[in-house]
């Protein structure tokens, strides 16, 4: 060992700067490839945004053509209503919800089964009476001159019994809404 | 990129100008995330029933129309289904039909009692033209511990028969042939 001082811990000659990665690694062809000088296909491609758009478009027509305000209704989470074939279009009127043994109109708690199911007959249901009655006044106050539909929509479960069915059915029709529709699914004929 | 190119070179200001197709797809892809967080899938329909609930028949009628004739269905029976056409009080024809349940996934469905009734009001129905006015009426009986679905495979059979419907200005559209109302019992 000469007596000259090392410029560093680990000394190494000064080199000119450059790429040393990989270097001794005989691979020219793919940095060739890289560099899109070499033979074959480049690597560097245009996204062709032109048909992407078009997609877009596609999907964005599709969506809109099956959008449909009609079948926005709010559905309880506890009830699984029945499908039927023959049904119509929804129309925009207050919803009466029967669940297990809840009544709710418009999401208002409006009585329970518990009585009907209790007295195993028919009877009028006093809370939901009131309430569907209530709604009619107002109705009728917010459009003076304007002859009450008397339309109402039930939510029904699947496994309600009939009993209950037409025990509101009954109290709906005493509040002054004779035109009672139960809502279902649609069922594919 | 997409651009519009006017080819001319000599104004103060070039014309030609790239469309910027980054943020219209920006746009799109909002426009396709919205439509498909507010997509409704299940669609939702209803089934009508008149609460002009037939009372009891009057001995003296008040006045001398003949009363229409009415289909009564009586889903009382744990095996057959019934059929019954009555006028007034008189009872026309009584048919009976097996209860053959048809199920199309969870639903139950009657297929047979809908051919029945189909071809009932062919043959009987009184309001069968599109410038009727008027529907024919059925009147479904049923018992206190039948369960809804059932309730509402029996209305759907009822609204199977469909007939012609002037709307006006010669346009005729099909609606239902019956009118259900529930038995008051």
């Amino acid at each position: 060992m000469s007596g000259a001082k090392p410029l560093s811990r680990f000394h190494q000659p000064i080199a000119q700067p450059g790429r040393r990665l990989m270097h001794h690694v005989g691979l020219k062809f793919v940095a060739n490839k890289a560099a899109g000088g070499g033979g074959g296909k480049a690597l560097n491609a245009d996204i062709p945004l032109v048909p992407f758009i078009d997609f877009l478009l596609c999907i964005v027509l599709f969506l809109l053509a099956s959008f449909s305000s009609s079948g926005e209704l709010p559905l309880d989470k506890n009830i699984k209503l029945p499908n039927a074939g023959n049904a119509m279009d929804m129309i925009e009127a207050p919803m009466v919800a029967v669940t297990g043994t809840q009544i709710l109109v418009d999401g208002i708690p409006a009585g329970s089964t518990r009585a009907i199911l209790d007295a195993n007959r028919m009877q009028k249901i006093e809370e939901l009476g009131e309430l569907l009655k209530n709604k009619r006044e107002l109705w009728t106050q917010l459009k003076p001159g304007v002859k009450f539909p008397g339309n109402v929509i039930l939510q029904v479960d699947r496994r309600v019994p009939a009993l209950v069915v037409k025990s509101v059915f009954q109290t709906a029709a005493f509040a002054g809404y004779p035109a009672v529709s139960f809502m279902v699914g649609k069922l594919q004929k | 990129m997409a651009g519009i190119d006017t080819g001319g070179h000599g104004g103060k200001r070039a014309t030609n100008h790239e469309i910027p197709l980054i943020p219209f797809i920006d746009f799109l892809l909002c426009l396709v995330l919205f439509l498909i967080a507010t997509a409704v899938w299940n669609h939702m329909a209803r089934i009508e029933a008149d609460a002009n609930v037939p009372g009891p028949p009057k001995p003296t009628p008040p006045d001398k129309l003949e009363p229409e004739k009415e289909l009564h269905v009586s889903m009382t029976g744990e095996r057959q289904f019934q059929l019954k056409w009555k006028q007034g009080t008189t009872v026309i024809n009584t048919i009976d039909v097996p209860r053959k349940i048809v199920e199309v996934g969870d639903d139950v469905t009657y297929p047979d009692l809908a051919e029945k009734i189909t071809k009932e009001w062919q043959a009987n129905g009184t309001h069968k033209t599109a410038a009727a006015k008027k529907l024919d009426r059925a009147i479904l009986h049923t018992d206190n511990s039948t369960e809804f679905e059932h309730v509402i495979a029996v209305l759907d059979a009822i609204y199977a028969p469909e007939r012609d419907f002037d709307v006006g200005g010669g346009k005729l559209e099909k609606i239902p042939a019956f009118q259900v109302t529930f038995a008051a019992e």
